[in-house]
C-alpha cells in the first residue's frame, strides 16, 4: 500500500485542490448567506452525503487501517471502539472528553502490553 | 457550555436561538472574550484532533510541510483526514479534490446560518477573509453565544474565537508530527487513533433520522466499496449511501411525524 502513495507534484496538486475546494465552499456560504433557507432539499442531501462519507472514512480507518494501526489486531480495535462508545452514552449528557480519553489510553495500554 | 461541548459534523444539528443583550463594552472586549472562550473544552478537543492528524502524517511517511500546510490552509479536520488517507493510498488528484470538497459542503450551511446574525455594517467583503476561521468548533460556540451578544459585537467575538482555534491547529499538527517520531510506539498508536475515535463518537450525537441512516448505510457499504476499488471508495460510498438515505427520508420517514428527530 505504501508504494502507491502520491508523490511529487501530484501530492501538492491534491493539496491545492483540497484547499481550493474547501475555501470555495466557505465563500459560497458568504455569497448565499441571508438568501437561502438552511432547511432546503439540497442541504439535506449534501448533509447526508457528508455523513455517509465521514462514516465510510471512519470504517476505513478502523477496519482497513494503513501503517502503524494495521499492526493492531482488528478485534482489539473494535473492542476499544465499543468500550469508548459505552463511556460516551453512559450518561444522558454525553461525555466526549472521557470517552476520547478512554479509547486513546486503552490503545496506548494495548501498545505497552503487547 | 453544555451543548457547545459536543462536537458536530453537520451544522443543522444545533438549533438557532433568540435575541441579544448588552454584554461587551466594545469590540476589543468582545474579541478578547472570544479568545478566552477558545481555550475551553471544544477547542481542546480540536487541538487533540490536530495532534492526532500530525501523528497520522508522520506514521504514514507524509511530508511534514504538506501535513502542516493542510491544517493552515484547509482548517477542516474531516476533509484533512480524507485528503491524508487518499494521498497515502494513492487516489487520483481529481477524486481527492472532489471527495474533500464534498465533505466541505457543510461550510455552506454553517456560513448561511451564522453570518446573517452579524450586524449589517459588518456584512461586507471582509467576510470572505473571516470565513476561513469558520470551522465546526467556532461555529458551534458562536451559534450558542450569539444570542446573548448584541449584533455589533458578534463579528469581533467570532474573529477572536475562530482566530485562536485556527492558530492552535498549526502548532497542534506540528506537535503531533514530531511527537510521533519521538515518543514510544504505544503513545504514537494512541495519537493515531484519536481521529477515527473522535468521528465515531460524534455519530452518537446525531439526531435527524436522515443523517443517522446515512451513517448506517455508509458504515455498511464502505467495506464493499473499499474492496471493489479503494481509490474512489470514499466518494462512491458517500454519494451512494447519502443519496439512498436522502431518498428513504423523502419517501417514507418525513411522512411519519413521530420519527423526525
Amino acid at each position: 500500500m505504501m508504494n502507491a502513495s502520491l508523490e511529487g507534484w501530484g501530492l501538492w496538486l491534491a493539496l491545492a485542490g483540497a484547499c481550493l475546494g474547501t475555501y470555495v465552499c466557505r465563500a459560497i456560504g458568504v455569497m448565499l448567506s441571508g438568501r437561502i433557507n438552511q432547511d432546503s432539499e439540497i442541504f439535506r442531501l449534501l448533509s447526508a452525503i457528508t455523513y455517509a462519507m465521514v462514516a465510510a472514512l471512519t470504517v476505513r480507518l478502523i477496519l482497513f487501517p494503513i501503517g502503524l494501526m494495521a499492526t493492531v489486531p482488528a478485534w482489539i480495535r473494535i473492542l476499544i471502539c465499543v468500550l469508548s462508545i459505552g463511556v460516551m452514552v453512559s450518561k444522558p449528557t454525553k461525555r466526549l472528553v472521557p470517552a476520547l480519553l478512554t479509547g486513546t489510553l486503552l490503545m496506548v495500554g494495548y501498545g505497552i502490553v503487547r | 457550555m453544555s451543548k457547545a461541548d459536543q462536537p458536530y459534523i453537520d451544522p443543522s444539528e444545533i438549533p438557532l436561538e433568540g435575541s441579544a443583550a448588552e454584554r461587551f463594552k466594545n469590540r476589543s472586549d468582545a474579541f478578547w472574550s472570544g479568545i478566552r472562550d477558545a481555550t475551553g473544552a471544544p477547542a481542546m478537543v480540536l487541538f487533540a484532533g490536530m495532534v492526532g492528524f500530525g501523528a497520522m502524517g508522520r506514521t504514514n511517511g507524509v511530508d511534514g510541510w504538506f501535513t502542516t500546510l493542510s491544517s493552515l490552509l484547509m482548517f477542516a479536520l474531516p476533509g484533512q483526514v480524507v485528503l491524508m488517507e487518499m494521498v497515502v493510498t494513492g487516489s487520483s488528484v481529481l477524486t481527492i479534490a472532489l471527495a474533500v470538497t464534498l465533505t466541505s459542503t457543510r461550510f455552506v450551511t454553517m456560513t448561511v446560518t451564522l453570518f446573517p446574525q452579524l450586524h449589517e455594517k459588518d456584512r461586507n467583503r471582509n467576510l470572505y477573509a473571516s470565513v476561513h476561521l469558520l470551522a465546526m468548533t467556532a461555529w458551534a460556540v458562536s451559534m450558542k453565544e450569539f444570542s446573548s451578544i448584541e449584533a455589533k459585537h458578534r463579528l469581533s467575538y467570532f474573529v477572536g474565537l475562530g482566530l485562536l482555534c485556527w492558530l492552535i491547529s498549526v502548532p497542534g499538527t506540528i506537535l503531533g508530527y514530531f511527537l510521533a517520531g519521538f515518543v514510544p510506539a504505544p503513545v504514537t498508536l494512541g495519537l493515531v487513533f484519536i481521529n477515527p475515535l473522535f468521528f465515531l463518537l460524534t455519530f452518537t450525537e446525531v439526531k435527524p433520522w436522515i443523517n443517522r441512516s446515512a451513517i448506517g448505510l455508509g458504515c455498511v457499504l464502505a467495506p464493499a466499496f473499499t474492496i471493489m476499488d479503494r481509490d474512489s471508495s470514499l466518494l462512491t460510498t458517500g454519494l451512494v449511501a447519502g443519496t439512498i438515505a436522502y431518498l428513504i427520508d423523502r419517501k417514507w420517514i418525513r411522512k411519519r411525524a413521530g420519527l423526525i428527530g
